[in-house]
């Protein structure tokens, strides 16, 4: 008997848009999508469309095109019902041009020496999936955020920096001046670069190249870094890696999966203490490879599912990001480009402009220059930790890695 | 199409919208792991009031009007819009340049024809196996987008554009040093998609021989010979987006620096955009309603244009360019590259090697970067010795000021390609670009 599901995204943004500071435009988006299935058979017709559509609609059209419906020899899950809302406030768009106007006015006033583009954004978002057997899932999230590109007006570049943050709540501008102050007040003095150089970043971007080499198939397939290492310490004790649904920063995720799979505790361990647990499948993989099916299939509207979806976590240390530096000094960077790994894991990053910090106070901006790093050490020897406070430069949870300076 | 919508009066106002199909087949090791067919459609409204833009994105096409009539009501009534800088300079135009109709237009294209150029490209060039290859991909598909503009000065414009792509991508090599590469090819219909076949194979061999044999580079500087994709991403990257003007309006330092018919670079070094190319950047009409034109950046060594809105254009008191581009109706438009290369010159590359005493072949790049230091993230290079290519070398990356490098290109080749595989991101907009240009000699890049 055919198994009828629906996904649905509804997203809602208003923008406040700057460029070079002046107010350009206020700009509201709102869409929705859905991803209608009828699984029967084995195999599952699928219909994604972007926009309204009537449920009848969309089921019909997902019947409608036998030639394309896909194997899927699984049974869609019966879940029940949960929802989740992590709302705490939604901004109207009068409030939110009023915040911007009051952020911009503070850096313009206090920063005249540096032009000023970016945005202040309002986002809201309701995902859903309901299915024939009894799944009802709804989940609900909205943030506010600032996004600051910064050019100094004696640069020759096109921009020199910039700084952001999301919160689910506007606060009394605090971050935004302390973030804005951090970054702009002491750009024009130059500091000494260090001998010693520990980058201190926001991490998502170093974890997702990490997601790939963990993704159960390249496992399998034997193109992934870390094939044959499962069960393996490959990283340093300190390192634990999670997918991470409960994160208080996990803006707009889902309790489940693209196949309606809840993990318990919405929590997965992937890699514990440098030991690297498991990888991670959907159901087709773990069904084509023997290995475990960690409920992790991506949200693939348009298509039947495949591994990822992933909010990479790395569990913090119990020391906060002073302690963990120990006087040395760490690199903020502003402006930087990476080269992508080669096949020995290796890569280069040119720093074109960069802070210098000892975890309380910015001592100045650094001049362009380069530092190597290698996958297994900037999670293994050269890993430092994640503090246990949230940086002010970021908002955020922030990693701290030693590099060698090239 | 006249008096489809009701525009409001003492305003600027436009309306765009796209409707749009993707297709996409993909066999990973054998197995079909993607096959979809999307439709997406939507439209963006926007109002001018002199001061600020109003804009919103829908995916109600039924509801164009109330939402144009309900951003009039946020905006501020404008007696002289019409004299306003930018709007006097935005072009009323009239066509309709629909190209794509018929059996071979995306929708109509039966899912059979592109599943039986995927399986001749996984019979030609899968099979049989070779033990390098780890994993491979062979994909098929394409995009056609319809795109109707229509604005408060009685602009009227609908066009159309559709690409057809496959390609052909390994994985290669064990003990956890992987390394991937391919081809990808374009053509009208899915049976444009054929006759690739030699080349995916001689790329499959020579990453195989790359990985057998390359050795780490000495870092340090060199002459560089830049491979025609090469060339191209340092056009795009590295010079192109700094030829977008919308980034230097209100600043001194910038618009010194790029004075018209300053000497930037070589003589041989000629850039140029055009959006009315047959290319992946094709848009007959930019998203202000602009006829696309040819505009060239750099002409002979010497800076000769920029990439214009109306409002950059208003600002610097120069001619529309037809580069206002937004990345879908989602998106409000800036100033965007469309297809851009550099313009070939009459070496041959068997003479501009033979020409080379001691330097590095930089064959493949991954991806680069336009800030005044450029970094282009290279993969696959070749050291040259005494006019003649020998070992594969790995190289991390090669970096120079754009500012010197473009005074340092003292070859230019006739082997000139425009490359349709890219997608150019600024301010978290992708849209589609095409990049060209010839092999070229930089007399020094920093390699490491």
């Amino acid at each position: 008997m055919a198994v009828k599901e629906k996904h649905s995204t509804h997203r809602i943004i208003s923008t406040m848009a700057y460029e070079e500071n002046k107010p350009k435009a206020f700009e509201r988006v709102n869409t929705v999508e859905s991803s209608y299935r009828v699984y029967e058979d084995g195999k599952v017709g699928i219909c994604y469309n972007i926009g309204e559509i009537s449920d009848e609609e969309g089921f019909a059209r997902a019947q409608a095109d036998p030639e394309r419906a896909r194997p899927y020899p699984f049974t869609p899950e019966a879940g029940g019902e949960r929802s989740r809302d992590k709302r705490e406030c939604e901004v109207s768009d009068r409030e939110l041009m009023d915040l911007a106007g009051e952020y911009m006015g503070y850096i313009l006033e206090k920063y005249p020496q540096f032009t000023f583009s970016g945005s202040f954004s309002e986002e809201r978002c309701k995902f859903s999936l309901n299915n024939d057997l009894g799944t009802d899932y709804s989940e609900n999230d909205a943030t506010f955020g600032a996004r600051i590109m910064f050019k100094h007006k004696d640069s020759r570049d096109i921009m020199d920096g910039g700084f952001g943050f999301n919160m689910r709540k506007p606060d009394d501008g605090s971050v935004f001046r302390t973030m804005a102050d951090l970054y702009l007040g002491q750009y024009e003095t130059i500091a000494e670069i260090p001998d010693e150089i520990i980058l201190c970043m926001q991490y998502y971007s170093l974890v997702g190249g990490l997601a790939e080499e963990l993704n159960a198939e390249n496992l399998a397939l034997g193109t992934s870094r870390l094939t044959g290492k499962v069960g393996e310490k490959v990283f340093s004790e300190e390192f634990t890696l999670e997918h991470d649904l409960t994160d208080k920063e996990a803006w707009f995720s889902r309790f489940w999966d693209g196949e309606g799979c809840v993990l318990p505790d919405d929590k997965l361990v992937l890699i514990e203490n440098g030991v690297i647990k498991t990888g991670f499948a959907d159901k087709r993989v773990a069904q084509k490879y023997g290995v475990p099916h960690t409920k992790t299939a991506g949200h693939n509207y348009g298509d039947t599912p495949f591994p990822g979806g992933l909010n990479l976590r790395i569990r913090r240390s119990d020391k906060t990001i002073k302690e963990l530096l120990g006087g040395r000094f760490a690199v903020i960077p502003m402006n930087w480009t990476g080269s992508p790994m080669d096949s020995k894991g290796e890569l280069t990053i040119v720093i074109s402009s960069s802070l210098l910090w000892d975890g309380e106070r910015i001592l100045g901006r650094l001049p362009e220059f380069r530092v190597s790093m290698n996958f297994y050490d900037v999670f293994g020897k050269e890993y430092i930790g994640v503090g246990s406070d949230d940086s002010p430069l970021y908002h955020d949870k922030v990693i701290l890695i030693k590099t060698n300076k090239v | 199409m006249s008096g489809k919508y009701h525009f409001p009066e003492n305003l600027y106002s436009d309306i765009r919208i796209e409707e749009k199909y993707f297709v996409h087949l993909m066999k990973l090791n054998g197995e079909l792991v993607n096959d979809k067919a999307i439709a997406d459609s939507g439209a963006l409204i926007r109002v001018y009031d002199g001061n600020m833009w109003y804009t919103t994105s829908t995916n109600e096409l039924d509801k164009i009007q109330e939402e144009l009539d309900g951003l009039a009501e946020l905006a501020s009534r404008n007696e002289s819009i019409g004299e306003d800088p930018a709007v006097r300079l935005l072009e009323v135009n009239r066509e309709v340049r629909l190209q794509f109709e018929g059996e071979n237009n995306l929708k109509n294209i039966a899912r059979a024809r592109f599943v039986d150029v995927m399986d001749h490209y996984v019979a030609e060039c899968t099979e049989p196996t070779v033990p390098e290859v780890n994993s491979w991909t062979v994909s098929v598909g394409g995009e056609y987008m319809k795109k109707s503009f229509y604005s408060s000065k009685g602009s009227e414009i609908v066009y159309d554009y559709q690409m057809i792509s496959g390609g052909v991508w390994y994985t290669f090599g064990g003990n956890g040093q992987p390394m991937n590469g391919g081809k990808q090819f374009f053509g009208a219909t899915p049976e444009d998609l054929s006759g690739h076949e030699q080349e995916v194979l001689a790329e499959r061999d020579r990453y195989i021989d790359f990985l057998a044999n390359a050795v780490d580079v000495e870092p340090g500087e060199y002459t560089c010979v830049l491979s025609p994709i090469t060339t191209a991403m340092f056009a795009h990257e590295s010079f192109g987006h700094k030829s977008e003007a919308d980034f230097m309006l209100n600043d001194p330092v910038l618009r010194e620096e790029w004075t018209m018919g300053k000497k930037v670079g070589s003589d041989p070094v000629s850039i140029c955009d055009s959006g009315d190319l047959p290319n992946h950047g094709y848009i007959p009409y930019d998203d202000e309603g602009t006829k696309a034109r040819e505009t060239w950046l750099i002409t002979d060594g010497v800076l000769t244009g920029r990439l214009h809105d109306s409002f950059s254009a208003a600002a610097l008191s120069e001619e529309l360019t037809g580069n206002c581009r937004a990345q879908d109706y989602r998106n409000r438009p800036m100033v965007r590259m469309t297809n851009t290369f550099l313009k070939a010159g009459k070496d041959s590359f068997e003479d501009i090697i033979a020409d080379t005493k001691d330097g590095i072949y930089v064959y493949m790049v991954a991806n680069g970067t336009g800030s005044a230091t450029f970094v282009m993230n290279a993969t696959v290079c070749y050291r040259i010795r005494d006019g003649k290519i020998c070992e594969p070398l790995r190289v991390h990356m090669l970096t120079g000021s754009v500012f010197q490098t473009l005074f340092d290109i003292d070859r230019v080749g006739s082997d000139f390609e425009l490359f349709d595989s890219y997608t150019c991101g600024k301010r978290n907009q992708s849209v589609r670009v095409s990049a060209g240009g010839p092999s070229i000699r930089v007399r020094k890049l920093t390699v490491s």
